[in-house]
């Protein structure tokens, strides 16, 4: 019993804290974001299956952590309200060539991050981005001016 | 047997920018979220505080010592402690302790249970139940003299022990036992 109530705990807190980390530019981890995620994966596994490494309890805290995911991605579905508290939604960067500073500052984007997902599509200036969108998986959207 | 799928028409339900791309922005949203994260990494730098300052345990504010008003026991222990996590509780012993070259020291059930004695330091010579604990004897020369039991809760709680020399006062004091 203990062992669910720590798995459900670890899943929720697991879940607000990467969501309140900030969505990584490019949707690209660093090799020190990705150490940080293991280590806080490990420091709540100590905490779910404690002393009790028996398979049973190590197959019970997989199976409440799956069930919560389950659960968690079903309401997504329902409730669009709680996709966005979960996932976020997504931001323009860049609207017709204004930057957007207050969204730029609250998620802690350069325009260089903003230039580099657009050199990634093949364009060279600024100028030619139309609008660019951070995605909610951190990805940056570029699309590009026509005229 | 031909099956009935699920469908819908699609709808260009996606809210846009300048009425031009789709994008499902919701800055309102994300004005609010700001604000949460503001809030909770503010929460979150206090509970560190606290964290250090002992109010979870293992801190300053966890460590308490009574005494007996007839001076035959001192203890120190932790009023916080948490659950699963070793601790020390030390018994140190004044004068009037040692009778005959023996102290007999009782401690109540909810310590050796609720708050998990895993061992006693020295070891006892002898052990005696009943009175609701456990009576140790363990011999004794002149003070300072003190025993430790290591202590190791199974569970979080509000936990009373009592503790002290047979025929002397005795200290009853609160642990709290944290997740």
């Amino acid at each position: 019993m203990s062992t669910i109530i720590h798995a459900v705990f670890g899943y929720l807190f697991l879940l607000l804290i990467v969501r309140l980390l900030s969505r990584r530019p490019g949707g690209q981890l660093t090799l020190f974001e990705f150490v940080i995620v293991f280590l806080i994966g490990g420091l709540i596994i100590l905490s779910t299956v404690g002393k009790d490494r028996s398979i049973t309890n190590c197959a019970t805290a997989i199976l409440t952590v799956g069930l919560m995911h389950w659960l968690v991605s079903s309401i997504k579905g329902r409730f669009p309200r709680f996709g966005a508290v979960v996932d976020g939604t997504p931001l323009t960067l860049l609207k017709n060539g204004e930057w957007q500073l207050e969204v730029m500052k609250g998620m802690q984007i350069d325009r260089e991050d903003v230039m580099a997902a657009a050199r990634t599509k093949g364009v060279s200036s600024i100028y030619d981005v139309s609008y660019a969108i951070l995605e909610r998986n951190g990805a940056i959207s570029i699309i590009k001016n026509d005229k | 047997m031909a099956t009935e799928s699920f469908t819908k028409p699609v709808e260009n339900s996606v809210a846009k920018v300048n009425d031009e791309v789709a994008v499902g922005e919701d800055l309102e949203f994300q004005r609010k979220w700001w604000r949460f994260e503001n809030a909770a990494w503010v929460i979150f730098t206090l509970i560190i505080v606290l964290d250090v300052s002992g109010l979870f345990g293992r801190g300053p504010l966890a460590k308490a010592q009574r005494r007996t008003a007839d001076g035959t026991i001192d203890v120190k222990y932790e009023r916080i402690e948490r659950t699963d996590s070793p601790s020390i509780m030390t018994i140190q012993f004044g004068p009037s302790a040692i009778q005959d070259g023996k102290i007999h020291l009782y401690i109540s059930n909810s310590l050796v249970k609720a708050l998990g004695t895993q061992r006693v330091i020295p070891a006892p010579q002898d052990s005696l139940i009943g009175e609701g604990g456990l009576t140790y004897t363990f011999s004794a020369s002149k003070p300072p003299a003190s025993v430790d039991l290591a202590l190791q809760p199974a569970g979080p709680g509000l936990f009373d022990f009592t503790i002290g020399v047979v025929g002397a006062d005795r200290v009853h004091a609160r642990v709290v036992v944290v997740p």
